[in-house]
């Protein structure tokens, strides 16, 4: 019987057995269960919001039905509280075993898996579909390109970029990172974006869903030391967006700003000219555009609304993100920023 | 019955299924197996069976199924179906 580990006695038990697994353990998961026998640990499983983490069973338990036991119960208290669908990263080789337990598989990279529970993926996509269905210029569309961002907030740069991506093709796409981990919450980047592009007809404004791999929760647990955890991640979600986004959406270019100072946009991009053509997707970089000399860049945004700059905001954003910026709510998290040191993204 | 409330029932095991149902506007019955393509449209006329049996009109049935028989299709979606059920 699979029940929650309690105390600190069973966490360490369950530590031990996930190291013994050649996996490490990560402290500041939201459920952590297990199952014993004969008053040892056999088996132990986590889940951290929506993902599923540090499953390991006892080598001599291995093949039963302790697997099913294990993630069933993970899945029903992910689903009471509130998710609806779980995902696992794990190892290629073991697959095949989530896949029994009615996950699918959505994307597979050398070293990684990624799996989902409850079959959102799908529907997913149909909501993008309905949306470009509603707007005049996308849904006919045969071909379309698409610019994945994060707009933590909308700059003069993405602006630029979107107005020189968007005449080059018939459709474009925008695709905002729905994960919220930003300065700027989800709804709000969303709305700038929006409210950035309204003089574009072609262009739409959809979001990842949570369909983009971010570095903030691509759990590395099941990777050996010294792993490039970085390069791993980004290829898990290129692949995802090359081999299941963008044939979904009919996206055969991918545009993307050059990046001259941040090392990890530098990688990123890298990977994009390296792996995107795999799926017929074409890799557009785009010089990035300057102000006073420098390239705009969010995180300047974020500095100059942290020291309430105004007149330096006022030449990196555009109109629209100002007034938002210059709200009470922009305002409030300005004054987040100002107490917290800046984070990439 | 109405559905009020997120419930579920069952597990993951072999031969067993998952039910997990919830408040929607319309009534849909989605379904995942191991044995979906034989099995799916078996499946579904059970959890239709059994929903229009409780007068079930409204929400939003998920199943993930490894190859339950009927009887426990049946016992879980009811079981589920009493969960969510108003007090």
């Amino acid at each position: 019987m699979v029940v929650q580990l309690v105390g600190g006695a069973d966490r360490a038990r369950a530590r031990a057995l996930v190291e013994a697994q050649g996996l490490s353990f990560e402290e500041g998961v939201d459920d952590l269960v297990g199952a014993f026998e004969g008053g040892a640990l056999v088996a132990t499983g986590a889940r951290a919001g929506d993902v599923l983490e540090m499953i390991a069973i006892d080598p001599a338990h291995q093949g039963g039905g302790l697997l099913g036991e294990l993630v069933g119960e993970l899945v029903r208290r992910g689903l009471a509280a509130g998710h609806q669908g779980l995902f696992v990263f794990t190892s290629p080789r073991h697959a095949q075993s989530f896949e029994a337990l009615n996950f699918r598989l959505l994307a597979s990279q050398a070293e990684v898996a990624l799996l989902e529970y409850g079959g959102r993926f799908e529907a997913w996509v149909e909501a993008c579909r309905a949306r470009l269905r509603a707007h005049a210029a996308g849904g006919g569309a045969a071909e379309a390109g698409a610019v994945v961002l994060n707009a933590n907030p909308f700059t003069l740069g993405h602006q630029w970029l979107v107005e020189q991506a968007a005449a080059r093709v018939e459709a474009l796409h925008l695709l905002v990172v729905r994960e919220d981990r930003s300065a700027f919450p989800f709804e709000a980047r969303r709305r700038l974006v929006e409210a950035g592009t309204r003089h574009l007809p072609n262009v739409a404004v959809l979001d990842t869903g949570p369909y983009a791999v971010s570095a903030l929760t691509f759990p590395a647990y099941f990777l050996g030391p010294g792993a490039p955890v970085p390069q791993i991640q980004l290829e898990l979600d290129l692949t995802l967006f090359g081999a299941r986004i963008a044939p979904a959406l009919r996206v055969r270019r991918r545009f993307f700003g050059s990046e001259p100072g941040c090392a990890t946009t530098r990688a990123y991009n890298a990977a994009m000219h390296r792996l995107l053509p795999r799926w017929g997707v074409e890799p557009v970089e785009l010089r990035r555009v300057e102000a006073g000399g420098a390239p705009i860049s969010a995180s300047t945004v974020r500095a100059a609304l942290a020291r309430g700059d105004v007149s330096a905001l006022k030449a990196l954003v555009p109109g629209t993100t100002l007034a938002y910026l210059l709200s009470p709510e922009g305002r409030a998290v300005g004054a987040r920023l100002s107490a917290a040191p800046g984070r990439h993204g | 019955m109405r559905i009020a409330r997120r419930a579920q029932a069952g597990t993951m095991q072999s031969s067993d299924l998952m039910v997990a149902v919830e408040p929607a506007e319309a009534l849909s019955v989605e379904i995942e197996s191991t044995v979906k393509k034989q099995f799916e449209h078996l499946i579904r006329a059970v959890a239709e069976r059994v929903l229009a049996a409780h007068g079930v009109t409204a929400g939003r049935v998920r199943i993930t199924d490894r190859g339950a028989l009927d009887y426990a299709i049946q016992a879980r979606l009811e079981t589920a179906l009493a969960r969510a059920a108003e007090a």
